[in-house]
């Protein structure tokens, strides 16, 4: 039997096992980059807070703490292989208190993009122009409407293609989370070759699936941005003389 | 009591001093210049009064409250106080009525209906009422400009910073925002303008500031300023400028 029979025969066999692991992966890619994503949002604000020492030294000394604590996390995970994270975090606590696999590992899978996404994000509301910030606390802003108004929906869409990074990252890097036996797509690839001793052709089949969910995920991306970009071209609402008159203005080449 | 009181003054970044003891009072529709060579402080003054930079001392004052004082909301001084700025600072992420809207809304916690009706009333002023859907980056530099005057006046404030309003403009464009300026002059109302628009200093405002090496070097009506100056310094500066 030649490779590709092997191919097609793996995987007229054990499609369902390829279709669960699918499953699983892209469950856990899906969750974990959202919430690391929520965390690293949360993260970058906290960072971002500003303090007086002189002002209000009770308030700057928490924060001086908070920091801290936040560096220290993201730079122990950043600096941690998640495999290993898991295999620490599982056996020796999530799995002593009953918790199921898959819950601790869509919590490392979180966790661990958190830590990534707090810099990532921090690297958007960097890039925002300070007139910005500016603009919004002239007419009265506090420091939270600044941010949640104004910098961090923009600073969203210049991170979007770190963010695109991390998720198709997710989607394969979630591979090692086999190691506190979740059934996701490596898994069940290896499973699917053991059994006729053909781990190459499994292997092919689990590499196309990994590209055909990442391409697809980067297109979805790609197309998000360009809405949140919006439309060129607005609608002049009525002339100075007669407002009944709608006028579809494209916008002038600058 | 003078709406804002400006006293003693001094900003310094690190070992550069920039402003040194700045002393002048604001009255009730007052229409002041502020003008002199650039890096002599004006902008910074401006800047220090909206505490967009803090003041290394002196203090400024609000009717006759001093602004740095703990239990003063800095958010609600500065929804009165309001800065118009070079570089517009429009926020990209919202159309021309949001924009208006928004500081409406989340600082004065008025309701969307009436946050809308303002901005209609305001944009219309300006005359971009039009542009209401338009993105800040759809429109030219002057219609940018008019838009944030209009995200202004939505506040309601009483005193309104022109920073360098018109020197990031095209001298076409300059006159379209001159034109909203004037007439906002005209209604009364309260504004210091830091500008390099002289015929505009020297026409419209009330009073006229010389700034030269982070001091105030000369202060009086424009007639004065303009037609008689005092100071050495203010001679040559405006000799330098009337040559062109």
């Amino acid at each position: 039997m030649g490779f590709f029979d092997w191919v097609v025969r793996l995987f007229s066999e054990y499609w369902r096992l390829f279709l669960e692991g699918t499953g699983y992966t892209v469950l856990m890619a899906l969750i974990g980059t959202v919430a690391g994503f929520i965390i690293g949002l949360i993260i970058a604000v906290i960072r971002t807070v500003p303090t007086e020492r002189e002002k209000s030294p009770v308030k700057w000394g928490i924060m001086k703490v908070v920091n801290f604590i936040l560096s220290v996390y993201v730079e122990v995970i950043r600096g941690t292989p998640m495999m290993v994270q898991a295999l620490i975090i599982h056996y020796s606590w999530f799995a002593r208190i009953g918790m199921p696999a898959l819950l601790s590992a869509i919590i490392i899978i979180s966790v661990n993009t958190g830590a990534y996404m707090a810099e990532i994000v921090r690297g958007g509301i960097i890039s925002i122009d300070k007139g910005q910030i500016e603009g919004a606390q002239s007419i009265g802003m506090t420091h939270f409407q600044t941010m949640t108004l104004v910098v961090i929906p923009q600073a969203i869409r210049n991170i979007m293609p770190s963010i695109g990074n991390e998720f198709v990252v997710n989607i394969k890097d979630s591979s090692v989370l086999s190691v506190i036996s979740i059934t996701e797509l490596m898994f069940m690839s290896k499973s699917a070759g053991g059994t006729y001793f053909q781990f190459v052709p499994a292997y092919v089949i689990c590499a196309v699936i990994y590209f055909i969910l990442t391409f697809t995920v980067t297109r979805i991306l790609r197309f998000v941005e360009k809405k949140m970009d919006g439309d060129d071209s607005y609608v002049i609402c009525g002339s100075q003389t007669d407002f009944r008159s709608q006028i579809n203005a494209k916008k002038e080449d600058a | 009591m003078s709406l804002i009181e400006v006293s003693h003054l001094k900003k310094s970044f690190g070992a550069n001093d920039v402003l040194h003891d700045i002393n002048f009072s604001v009255e009730p529709g007052d229409v002041i210049s502020v003008i002199g060579s650039s890096g002599s402080g004006k902008s910074t003054m401006l800047r220090c009064i909206n505490l967009l930079e803090k003041p290394t001392g002196g203090s400024v004052s609000f009717h006759g409250k001093d602004i740095s004082e703990k239990g003063v909301s800095l958010a609600e001084y500065r929804s009165k106080v309001i800065m118009v700025f070079q570089s517009f600072n429009l926020f990209n992420n919202m159309s021309v009525l949001k924009n208006c809207t928004v500081g409406v809304q989340k600082v004065l916690k008025l309701s969307k209906s009436e946050a809308e009706a303002r901005a209609e009333k305001y944009l219309s002023r300006v005359g971009m009422s039009a542009y209401k859907n338009a993105k800040p980056r759809q429109l030219s530099g002057g219609q940018k400009q008019r838009v944030a005057i209009a995200r202004a006046l939505c506040m309601e404030p009483e005193v309104i910073l022109f920073d360098e309003p018109t020197s990031a403009l095209d001298p076409e464009m300059v006159g379209e925002v001159l034109a909203v300026m004037k007439s906002l002059a005209k209604d009364g109302l309260t504004m210091i303008v830091v500008t390099h628009e002289m015929a505009f200093a020297r026409d419209v405002s009330k009073k006229v500031i010389f700034m030269d090496g982070g001091y105030i070097e000369e202060e009086g009506s424009p007639e004065q300023i303009f037609g008689a100056p005092e100071k050495a310094r203010t001679k040559e500066f405006l000799s330098r400028y009337f040559e062109q």
